[in-house]
């Protein structure tokens, strides 16, 4: 067998794996989708195919629930949120990866152990303080904090840190570069894919984060997000869940598109560690 | 730098001390003197409900119709609201004036922490007759002696079957006692060649749709707790009956073949329930099911009646399971008067409960509504759950100091009991016993 | 800078030198500070403020609503004779030996696969990666409904393939496995950041080893894994935390199952089924606490939970110091 019957082979096999593991996890998604174009009567039962098509399901989402102002307040709080995590979370996480001083590790443990506390009993101490402080009934309490950092994205960012040679930040000292300086000329670029991957979970966190806007905001419809818009989809003893798929697929749609075009950070990672060598 | 991490530290100390301050100090310990009778309430109202989209419409109609009634007052209603976030944000002080909950299982809690007030100072200054509400539900809505709440609607749960399958099968009337029951169960149910069930007759298991302990228990008036609130389960031997007539029926289909015909059923919220799909030929269920039944259901002959009882008791007859929503003035209420005229008019105002009754299609709470419950009762099919509602042996899961935990314990073992080999299930609900009194204790 | 000049300064033996070593030392504290001073503010906030009251909450009593009040080491008695904290624990240990490594391979191979793509990759990547994007409920509600014994999709194609299908999430057996089925379908989060890394890998490094003559296997081995070393530590601590924490998709999976897909309140009734082999320890922490109003022993449960989280995170840490 010649080389290039071989690639051939492996590129054929390649792409069959990926399309057979493409359908696989799509089969739930198709399923919601099916189910977002069905009566009502038909959702949820064996009969998998749309008997009848209802394509208003989706007219009924924005008619029934003021869709735009769920969507700017998700897009908000998943805007600032991700930002405010970036603008805390990279330095420290620079400190924690490449800077040598005392108690390093002990913070860096410290900060992994912020995440091991399940949120369903943190919530009662931080509900209280956040009452204090009158800013209940918005979405401040889960903005604000990400100003402080978030244990899940600094650890990741970390990681990423830590893989990058060290020669190439003391070259950027030797050249005079202040710290800071260092970290956002040379780290910054070179750290692209995990600042990328940080951010896009924060974001996508944020998006489909329930909980926290039903602690902080069940009682302010104007603050309300999509997450909480879903769950109005129901009656005291069913829930319609046509009505639930079709809105759940539009929730999806502008992640979707922010995800396709992030995730083109990650082929910027290979280029650039072309230029490293 | 040392003075930083001093002031780290103090700082530390700070938010500690702070936190403790906070929760030590939640507002509102004292209740607010009841105003002389004759005083007309007046200002906003915050009404927190957990209704959404079409039902929360039908709170707002008939919260326009009290503004109409009294002008003075405003309110201002929030929907969809969570029974766990309203109890946090009455702790922190943020809470409504007035809140309807989706379960009795939180009336102990808000009862017992006075999260909500004690109702009885406006119910006795303004003369309000609790004879008029069923005894059955009047014991779901208050707690050791104190009135939080009032009931606002119910839902009541009886014995639906399938005219057709039973007419087939030559039953003449739906089974009035267990044993009835458990014949007639056999006489329907239908098996494939290899054995494995294809209809049920009424699939005894715990856990399947509505068939939990709760909803059976009518049946053979077993009791849940004692009046110190500690567990009744182990001492009342109801239950060994109720367990012992559902086991012989498990093991008579086989339970792994029950499993497995469970596993293969619809959801019970969706056209393919089984009862709709005629896969069970009768079972017990809500109120509410007459009208998926009309809905999805349009080509099934069903019929409604009491659940069947106990062989030992057949005058019991004519009674089901009867829980509801309740509503509550919060003890951070910024205007009790007005809270307190706004429950009264939602719980007591027989216009009022008829047109909300009609509305969500649930069972109106008040006798004087139940005798002119409108359209309702002009369901032949509705207007058997009206009675169940009124009969005197209907009865409830009561309010405990930790909620649903009992039902949820005594869940939980049946589980295990009805999957095992047949035995004495005696010892099981005294650990049952024994793990609830132990949470009543955590919880006092 | 810091590391450098506090080595070369090491060297310095003058007076002079000593008190410009002190001099510098300060502003590397202040450059230290300057990078880390938010995330302290909220180690303080978010860790010690949290868990300070959650150990205070575990001596106490409390409602929500009135004082916590002291009740000493009751909460911790209970915890030693508490029968469903045992079954709660096993099974969320059960998950975390489980469900762990096997998401950590199946991202691994996903993210492999995925990074040997340079056309088409955007597409695969965002398709691989829908499922962790979809809404947890919806998601879980859809993945458990396709395996529904009788009516689902999975079982009825098995049978044309002349396989009896499990009764998946309906049976006490398989409900655990199929959850880790459900783990690896919402595999996308682990993946992309294995993928992050694997293209983060040095190419000059892969070059400089097929010259030494080394296989595909050995790349792996001795190019590919310590390179992602440090993001494969990052996956398994978290994975452990996060797993000990696993509660939506074990409520929402056991609601479908039992046939009662619902939203309503009365959702903790179905905690838990089949027979209480989908019961999680973070289930029991909410229903105790939240449903039944023990709040000071759920977050006896909670301290427990940080405890043993952080005993595991700081052994693996340990075990991987290399990596560090």
């Amino acid at each position: 067998m010649s080389p290039l019957n071989e690639t051939k082979l492996a590129f054929v096999a390649r792409h069959a794996i990926a399309i057979a593991l493409s359908v696989m996890f799509l089969c739930p998604i198709v399923f919601l989708a099916l189910t977002s174009f069905m009566s009502s009567d038909q959702s949820l039962t064996a009969n998998l195919w749309p008997t009848a098509w209802h394509p208003g399901n989706y007219a009924e989402v924005f008619a029934r629930t003021p869709l735009p102002r769920y969507l700017l307040n998700t897009a908000l709080y998943a805007t600032f949120a991700t930002l405010f995590m970036l603008l805390a979370s990279v330095p420290a996480a620079y400190a924690l990866a490449k800077l040598r001083w005392r108690g390093r590790t002990t913070i860096f443990v410290a900060i992994v152990c912020m995440m091991m506390l399940p949120p369903q009993v943190t919530t009662v101490p931080l509900y209280l303080m956040w009452a204090d402080y009158g800013l209940t009934g918005s979405l401040w309490p889960l903005v604000l904090p990400m100003l402080l950092g978030d244990a899940f994205s600094i650890f990741l960012l970390r990681q990423f840190l830590l893989t990058i040679p060290d020669e190439y930040l003391d070259a950027a000292r030797v050249d005079g570069c202040g710290e800071w300086r260092t970290l956002l000329r040379v780290v910054l670029p070179m750290a692209k894919p995990g600042i990328a991957a940080a951010a896009m979970f924060q974001f996508f966190y944020a998006w489909n984060d329930y909980y926290g806007p039903l602690l902080y905001t069940s009682e302010n419809e104007s603050a309300w997000t999509l997450s909480l818009g879903l769950a109005s989809f129901r009656t005291l003893h069913a829930v319609q869940w046509n009505i639930v798929s079709a809105a759940t697929l539009l929730t999806m749609v502008p992640i979707v598109v922010v995800f396709f075009f992030a995730q083109k950070a990650f082929v910027q990672g290979v280029t650039l560690t072309g230029v490293k060598g | 730098m040392p003075s930083l991490s001093r002031k780290i530290r103090i700082s530390s100390v700070m938010a500690t001390a702070a936190l403790l301050a906070v929760s030590a100090c939640t507002p509102g310990e004292a209740e607010k003197p009841v105003a002389s009778p004759g005083t007309e309430a007046s200002g906003t109202v915050e009404f927190w409900h957990f209704f959404t989209d079409r039902e929360a419409a039908a709170i707002d109609t008939i919260v326009a119709d009290f503004k109409a009634a009294h002008p003075k007052i405003d309110v201002v209603v929030k929907s969809g609201q969570d029974d766990t976030k309203m109890l946090q944000a009455i702790g922190a002080g943020q809470g409504p004036d007035v809140g309807l909950s989706y379960s009795t299982d939180t009336v102990g809690k808000f009862c017992a922490s006075g999260a909500w007030l004690d109702l009885k100072p406006y119910i006795e200054r303004d003369g309000v007759d609790l004879a008029k509400i069923p005894p059955t539900v009047r014991s779901y809505t208050e707690f050791k002696g104190r009135r939080c709440a009032m009931p606002f609607l119910a839902d009541t749960y009886g014995f639906y079957y399938n005219k057709t399958l039973l007419a087939e099968a030559g039953i003449a009337a739906p089974p009035k006692t267990l044993t009835e029951l458990a014949d007639a169960a056999k006489k329907l149910t239908k098996r494939k060649p290899d054995g494995t069930i294809e209809r049920a007759g009424f699939l005894p298991l715990f856990g399947f749709y509505e068939h939990s302990p709760s909803h059976l228990a009518p049946a053979v008036g077993a009791k849940w707790l004692n009046d110190d609130g500690t567990s009744a389960i182990g001492s009342d031997p109801a239950w060994l009956e109720l367990l012992k007539w559902q086991k012989d029926l498990v093991d008579w289909y086989g339970f792994d073949k029950l499993e497995k015909f469970r596993a293969s059923l619809g959801d019970e919220w969706s056209a393919d329930n089984a009862f709709h799909k005629g896969q069970v030929a009768m079972m017990v269920d809500g109120e509410y099911r007459i009208a998926f039944l009309r809905d999805q259901a349009k080509d099934v002959k069903f019929g409604t009646a009491p659940l069947p009882v106990s062989d030992a008791h057949p005058d019991w007859y004519g009674g089901g399971y009867v829980t509801g929503n309740v509503i509550g003035v919060s003890k951070t209420a910024k205007n009790p008067e007005a809270a307190w005229a706004l429950i009264r008019y939602l719980t007591t105002d027989t216009g009022a409960i008829v047109k909300l009754a009609n509305l969500i299609k649930n069972v109106p709470s008040t006798t004087d509504a139940l005798a002119a419950p409108g359209d309702l009762g002009n369901d032949a099919d509705f207007k058997v759950f009206l009675d169940i509602f009124a009969h005197p042996h209907t009865s409830t899961t009561p309010p405990s100091a930790v909620g649903p935990a009992y039902e949820e314990a005594l869940s939980t073992y049946l589980q295990k009991y009805q999957a095992g080999p047949a035995g004495d299930p005696s010892a099981g609900l005294k650990d049952v016993d024994k793990q609830i009194n132990q949470l009543v204790q955590l919880a006092g | 800078m810091v590391a450098v000049t506090a080595k070369r300064a090491g060297r310095a033996t003058s007076a002079a030198g000593a008190a410009t070593l002190r001099q510098r030392r300060r502003r590397d504290r202040l450059t230290v500070l300057s990078f880390m001073a938010p995330v302290l503010l909220g180690l303080l906030v978010f860790l010690v403020y949290p868990l300070v009251a959650s150990v205070y909450f575990s001596f106490t009593t409390f409602d929500l609503v009135n004082a916590p009040r002291w009740v000493g080491l009751r909460n911790w008695e209970h915890l030693l004779q508490d029968p469903n904290v045992r079954k709660a624990a096993a099974n969320t240990l059960w998950l975390v030996v489980v469900l762990v490594p096997a998401r950590m391979l199946g991202a691994l191979a996903t993210g492999l696969l995925l990074a040997r793509f340079k056309r088409g990759a955007g597409v695969y990547r965002t398709l691989f990666y829908l499922p962790a994007l979809a809404p947890p409920v919806a998601a879980t509600l859809a993945f458990v409904f396709l395996f529904k014994p009788g009516t689902g999709p999975v079982n009825t194609l098995l049978a044309d393939l002349g396989i009896q299908g499990p009764l998946w999430f309906n049976s006490p057996e398989w409900a655990k496995p199929s959850l880790v089925l459900l783990g690896l379908w919402g595999i996308g989060d682990l993946m992309i950041i294995f993928l992050a890394a694997l293209l983060d890998v040095p190419k000059e490094q892969y070059e400089a080893a097929s010259l030494d003559g080394a296989n595909a296997v050995h790349q792996f081995r001795y190019v590919t894994l310590p390179n992602i070393a440090p993001v494969l530590l990052f996956a398994a601590v978290t994975g452990v935390i996060q797993t000990l924490q696993y509660f939506t998709q074990a409520a929402v999976a056991a609601s479908v199952a039992s046939g009662q897909a619902t939203t309503g309140g009365g959702i903790s009734s179905t905690f838990g089924y089949p027979e209480g082999s989908t019961f999680t320890y973070p289930l029991w922490l909410y229903v105790v606490g939240f449903r039944y109003g023990a709040l000071g022993y759920a977050n006896t449960l909670a301290v427990v939970l940080f405890v043993v989280a952080a005993a595991v995170t700081v052994v693996m840490l340990r075990r991987f110091r290399s990596f560090l």
